[in-house]
């Protein structure tokens, strides 16, 4: 497969050993009080953009591990790999 | 009551010259026509242990320290630990000094788990082993990036597997994989049969206590 | 067989040794180094098969494999590029698309035919009647495709992949190739060099032309190739073909075997840093009637006849060209002892003032501005019509050898399919590298050089190029060798003649597939403007020549049809594999990877028949009834032992263990007890049902879980998933394939058991759904649960894998007295169907629920603050009456169980049969199916449809699960 994909674990790995998990949409909502809508706009409705999207990625063959990439849509390279510390500050920001 | 035996996942058709038994398992020393090298050991019954733990790097398994970062190996006195990622890391007892350094007792702290069952455990040492590996992975153990020992966590003839490469140097090079129990008879297979060419053969435990009691 | 020049330094055979084949059932000889083609030559074979549509004879042409004209049959294997493959001893070698023989083909009166099959004629003519096309079809498919091959028809041959890593992967072993990877492997880095030959030197290789104070270019490809093979860190690829390159710099390729190989061929697959394209110029073929007529051929095609295989390509020559080479080869094959009647050059003015010079010394004749017009000769050339271009002047000449070539046309498919762009140069007339794919360079003649010092400074620059995007070099030498390049010859200035003056009835722009001038101009009266979509409707270039003849004239000659003043000139996109590749090589050693069970051997050895399920083999069946009454009716009312290893197995450890459970889990997972069974089930985000299992507790914070054999793989990354944002500290181990399973099942399991351990194991000690920790002979650690997935007495034993037989065979030996047996999946399948225990993915699929399938009581709604996977989507489907209910049924009037998958019917689909069998428990059929929530009440009727019954319809009525003991007892006993 030409798309590589960099592990923050592994580094730069074939794209074979790796599982899409969808576009980063963000922590799953809270229970109370959500719409049937506003459920499945989570869980189904996808932005699509052709270009530079953030997306997970699962290093199934390797460390086990989710993390995200930016990947350009159009070519099927990476753009920029987020670091798991980035992805750390990323969570205790969507924390607060 | 029948025998109690331990069996490996790993089944070489060489004739067996000399054999040991520990921990119930029927371990052979030497095969018939090991050849020249490069060889194939199956290392299935020596210990294995996975330990995980957020604060991982702060453990010190049997007084070792555990490398800082993923895909560094440190082996100390034929146990071999490898940092897999932020919170995991794999210990191999590969003890060759005495055969009762293999009963490396589970340490008494939770996080570890034993996971000798887990996988087959194979070493492919002596020259040309790296070609054979080239047929069956994209890995690059050859990039001058990587250091030996370092881990790699990646696919093996399509199956994901741990390869720990303890040595580089020409004809010493040598690399222990480990990979999922139920694939032992076909990964076995597809080794041998990528190795053939470079005649490739099984060879015993001592082959492997040689090898690494030189490096 | 022909007398060799023996005395060349540039030959590549060795004429002392004689390799024989046999051809058309003859035999026949060549030698060492020949390919097919040129030992073929050498008997005297001008016609090596028949063109696909009019049958045409046709012959050597290009000698590199860019069309069909010499693919044959050989050894059973069709379409052989026996230009690019090497005559081995004992070759069958057989003519393609002929009836009767390539000489004297019965079908060659097609070619009169051809008013009838203009361009697109498959498209326009056949439809229309519809009723006509049955006939038609069978027609065309008898006369499609070129060589034969059986259903059954195995390749012979052993195949071998390979996966490289290396810094610059160069492709092509030309001077400008050897150069750039040279000064790449100077930087210390890891270079691989592909050449589609078998030996290095490209351009210069079969040339004797002078390189520089006085050495040839043959002594000075000799010389760079023994410092490429010097060089420690050069990888070298020899008769290794490019087949794709793509984006992230990786290069596919196949390598053939020598004799000492282990392989025929080799499936090679490189990542690398940079990529230098320095593939070279095939020859733009010239246009004229009968083109492509045996005893026509390309420039280097008849000098490396003489140079590389000692063979003169005719007695008699004329030659139509339009670049310096030409003249080269006619002054080196005139040397040689070839007659020159004539030498055609399109150019007016602008060849090399040298050659001209050596032209005219050897009193060759010389027209300027001439083409050839139209060959003559049947089946091979007899004479050529040779005519000013501006159609003034015209003669005809006898001559046994046409060498005809346009000019030459740069290979650039390695840039193409990698994204690159290419732009029509007015000044070469050629498509020229545009915009190059990141970290790709292009070196040599790929870049319309033709000077023997600008192509390898040019390719030392790409080597320095691709170093530096490697991370290794300074700006400095690049702008350096930039410079060089700079200061050396240019590109040359090329002919712009596509056609020479003709109608172009007979004058063939593809070869393939029989594609003339005239039907790209019929393509352009239809209105297709664009050459790609000329290319599809007159399937020009869709030949096995990947269009390798067409590539570059296609879109000249449709630039020129449509005289617009601006119009752009585009070339026909390439795809790979850019030269055909055999699908075996693309499967390489195909190894097959399964996983076994420690019990994979011994149960082979029970007669159990195996079966691949998901990366499992399993013993399904231990007879060959596959109905499995001994196997069923031996656990209900004995005792028997199926190995369940493949049942997914997982630790699951640390302070936010049981978040993580709450997580995944629809259950409320805080009320697993110590010593108790917890069965539960996953749902995806839908809330339909993905995996169930059961769970124990082993300590605080740690536990240890099953799933479905097909979700083991899955496990980890879902829950790894679904936790994603919460940063718990929890670890999962896969412990799958460290424990063994054995289910040891029936009235009798009790008796068995107790006899090979050591604890109390009575019902009121080890009680139903209970979880016990022993150990056997103090040495076996057991994790042991009652279960009743069969519905009869059960027990779970995990053991660890190497155990396994040891175990196994002591369950056997204690389980002697009551003849303890072996049951499979199959068995075991039914046994469950009988209690309605479902199988997820057998009585649910993509869309099934959690309710649908009435495990709604595993579904604990107290536990918002889990979020759990899938309970939003239950809470809102529970009011949902259009879904589909699983429900048991039995067949009516005792008829058979439908089969799995039959549909329920009424005036539409209403369901389908998940399950059915009859069950010799209870000497009915009964089955279970997913049907309409309409249909779900007890009594209710169901029409039940299979595949091709017709109106014959197999009747269930609707009943209570489970079929076999409703009260549960016998798994409780």
């Amino acid at each position: 497969m030409a798309l590589t994909i960099t592990c923050p674990i592994c580094g730069k790995r074939n794209g074979y050993e790796f599982r899409f998990g969808g576009e980063e949409k963000g922590p799953r909502p809270e229970e109370n009080g959500l719409t049937p809508e506003a459920w499945c706009d989570y869980v189904h409705l996808n932005k699509c953009v052709a270009g530079v999207q953030e997306e997970w990625w699962f290093h199934k063959d390797g460390c086990g591990l989710w993390f995200t990439i930016q990947r350009d849509t159009t070519t099927n390279l990476e753009a920029e790999t987020v670091s798991m510390s980035k992805l750390a500050t990323e969570n205790e920001e969507a924390e607060k | 009551m029948k025998d109690i035996k331990r069996v490996s996942p790993v089944k070489l058709k060489s004739n067996p010259l000399k054999t040991e038994k520990r921990d119930n398992w029927d371990i052979v020393m030497e095969y018939a026509g090991e050849g020249g090298g490069p060889y194939l050991v199956d290392l299935s019954h020596k210990p294995r242990l996975d330990l995980q733990n957020a604060d991982v790097g702060a453990i010190t398994p049997f007084g070792m320290t555990i490398p800082d970062s993923p895909g560094k190996c440190i082996l100390q006195d034929g146990l071999l630990i490898n940092r897999m990622n932020g919170t995991q890391a794999s210990i191999y007892n590969l003890g060759y000094n005495l055969a009762g350094q293999e009963d490396v007792m589970m340490p008494d702290e939770t996080g570890y788990t034993d996971v000798t069952e887990s996988t087959i455990c194979v070493a492919i040492i002596g020259k040309n082993i790296f070609s054979i590996c080239e047929k069956l992975t994209a890995l690059d153990f050859m990039s001058p990036e990587y250091v030996a020992p370092f881990l790699f966590q990646g696919p093996f003839s399509h199956v994901p597997c741990q390869i720990v490469t303890l040595s580089k140097a020409g004809d010493d090079s040598g690399i222990i994989l480990t990979c999922s129990r139920g694939y032992g008879r076909d990964m076995i297979h597809s080794i041998l049969d990528a190795g053939d060419e470079f005649n490739l053969k099984p060879a015993g435990e001592n082959r492997f206590s040689d090898w690494i009691s030189h490096l | 067989m022909m007398n060799r020049l023996n005395h060349l330094p540039t030959l590549k055979i060795d004429t002392a040794q004689k390799i024989s084949y046999t051809y058309k059932g003859k035999s026949y000889y060549g030698v060492k180094g020949d390919t097919i083609a040129s030992a073929m030559f050498a008997n005297g074979v001008r016609i090596f098969g028949r063109s696909l549509k009019y049958h045409r004879p046709r012959g050597l042409y290009s000698l590199d494999g860019e069309c069909s004209n010499t693919c044959m049959q050989v050894d059973g294997i069709p379409n052989v590029r026996c230009e690019n493959t090497l005559l081995e001893s004992g070759m069958v070698i057989e003519e393609q698309n002929v009836k009767g023989s390539a000489e004297n083909d019965m079908m060659s009166f097609m070619d009169k035919l051809d008013w009838m099959m203009p361009a697109g004629f498959y498209y326009d003519v056949m439809h229309k009647p519809a009723k006509l096309w049955p006939v038609a079809m069978k027609q065309i498919r008898k006369a499609a495709g070129l060589g034969k091959i059986s259903p059954d028809f195995k390749m012979p041959g052993k195949y071998d992949e390979v996966f490289l890593n290396t810094d610059v992967c160069i492709i092509g072993g030309g001077p400008a190739g050897m150069m750039a990877a040279l000064s790449s492997a100077e930087k210390g880095l890891r270079v691989i060099l592909m050449e589609s030959r078998p030996w290095l030197g490209g351009f210069f290789e079969y040339r004797s032309a002078e390189y520089k104070d006085g050495q040839s270019l043959h002594d000075r490809a000799t010389e760079l190739a023994a410092l490429v093979r010097a060089q420690e860190n050069i990888r070298l690829f020899t008769h290794t073909a490019c087949v794709g390159t793509y984006n992230n710099n990786l290069v596919t390729g196949f390598q053939i075997g020598k004799k000492s190989d282990v392989f025929d061929q080799r499936y090679v697959e490189i990542r690398a840093k940079s990529v230098v394209a320095a593939a070279g110029c095939i020859e733009r073929p010239l246009l004229f009637d009968n083109n492509e007529r045996p005893g026509v051929m390309q420039i280097a095609c008849a000098l490396r006849m003489a140079k590389t295989y000692g063979q003169l390509p005719g007695n008699k020559a004329v030659f139509s060209i339009g670049h310096d080479l030409g003249l080269e080869a006619a002054i080196e094959l005139h040397d040689l002892g070839l007659t020159i009647e004539c030498v055609a050059d399109i150019r007016e003015d602008g060849q090399d003032a040298v050659l001209l010079k050596q032209i005219a010394q050897r009193k060759i004749p010389l027209l300027k501005g001439w083409v050839a017009a139209k060959a003559f000769g049947r089946k091979k050339v007899k004479k050529v019509r040779l005519s000013s271009i501006d159609k003034m002047m015209r003669k005809t000449l006898e001559c046994d050898l046409v060498v005809a070539s346009a000019g030459v046309t740069p290979v650039t498919g390695h840039i193409t399919v990698a994204l690159g762009t290419l732009k029509y140069d007015n000044h070469t007339g050629c498509f020229l590298p545009d915009q190059m794919p990141e970290n790709m360079f292009a070196a040599g003649r790929v870049l319309g050089l033709n000077d023997a010092m600008s192509i390898e400074a040019s390719g030392t620059l790409a080597g320095l190029k691709a170093s530096a995007a490697c991370g290794l070099g300074s700006l400095e030498e690049i702008e350096k060798a930039a410079k060089i390049v700079e200061m050396l010859p240019g590109p040359v200035r090329g002919t712009k003649l596509v056609t020479a003056p003709v109608k172009g009835r007979k004058s063939f722009i593809c070869f393939d597939e029989d594609a003339t001038i005239k039907n790209i101009k019929q393509a352009l009266a239809k209105g297709f403007d664009v050459p790609e979509l000329i290319k599809r409707f007159t399937a020009t270039g869709l030949g096995p020549g990947q269009g390798g003849i067409p590539g570059h004239n296609l879109p000249l000659y449709v630039a020129k049809c449509q005289t617009l003043p601006d119009v752009s000139i585009r070339p026909t996109n390439v795809r790979p594999p850019l030269v055909p590749t055999l699908i075996s090589t693309y499967a390489g050693t195909n190894h097959t990877m399964f996983k076994t069970t420690a019990m994979d051997e011994m149960q082979r050895k029970d007669g159990g028949i195996f079966r691949n399920i998901g990366v499992w083999q399993r013993a399904r069946y231990f007879s060959e009834d596959y109905a499995c009454k001994k196997e069923i009716e031996n656990v209900r009312n004995n005792v028997g032992m199926l190995d369940g290893s493949t049942l997914g197995k997982f630790r699951l450890h640390g302070p936010d263990a049981l978040k993580a459970l709450q997580r995944v889990y629809v259950s409320d997972m805080s009320k697993v007890k110590e010593g108790r069974i917890k069965y539960s089930a996953m749902c995806n985000d839908d809330g339909c049902v993905i995996d169930d299992g059961v769970v124990v507790k082993l300590g605080e914070n740690d536990y240890y879980f099953t799933t479905s054999t097909g979700r083991a793989g899955q496990t980890i990354e879902w829950i790894r998933y679904h936790t994603r944002y919460d940063r718990w500290d929890f670890s999962l181990v896969n412990l799958t394939d460290s424990m063994g399973v054995i289910n040891l099942s029936g009235p009798n399991a009790r008796k068995v058991l107790e006899k090979i351990v050591d604890i109390d194991i009575s019902n009121e000690a080890f009680g139903f759904s209970d979880y016990r920790e022993f150990k056997i002979a103090d040495t076996i650690p057991v994790r042991a649960m009652r279960l009743g997935f069969v519905g009869e007495l059960s027990y779970e034993l995990h053991v660890p894998a190497s155990y396994m037989q040891s175990v196994w065979l002591m369950l056997k030996e204690a389980g002697k007295p009551f003849n303890i047996q072996n049951f499979g999946v199959e068995a075991q399948n039914v046994l469950r169907m009988e209690k309605c225990h479902i199988i997820l993915g057998q009585e649910s699929e993509q869309r099934t629920n959690l309710l649908d399938v009435g495990l709604g009581f595993l579904w604990n709604r107290s536990k918002s603050e889990a979020k759990t996977v899938g309970a939003v989507a239950l809470a809102q489907a529970e009011h949902d009456q259009t879904r589909l209910k699983l429900v048991g049924f039995k067949t009516e009037n005792n008829s058979r169980a439908p089969r799995d998958g039959a549909l329920i019917v009424d005036q539409k689909v209403r369901g389908y049969v998940c399950t059915a069998r009859d069950s010799f428990a209870l000497n009915e059929a009964v089955g279970m199916a997913l049907v309409d929530a309409d249909l779900s009440k007890i009594g209710t009727r169901l029409e039940i449809y299979e595949d091709e019954c017709g109106d014959d319809r197999i009747y269930g009525t609707v009943v209570k699960m489970p079929f076999y003991d409703p009260e549960g007892k016998r798994m409780k006993m």
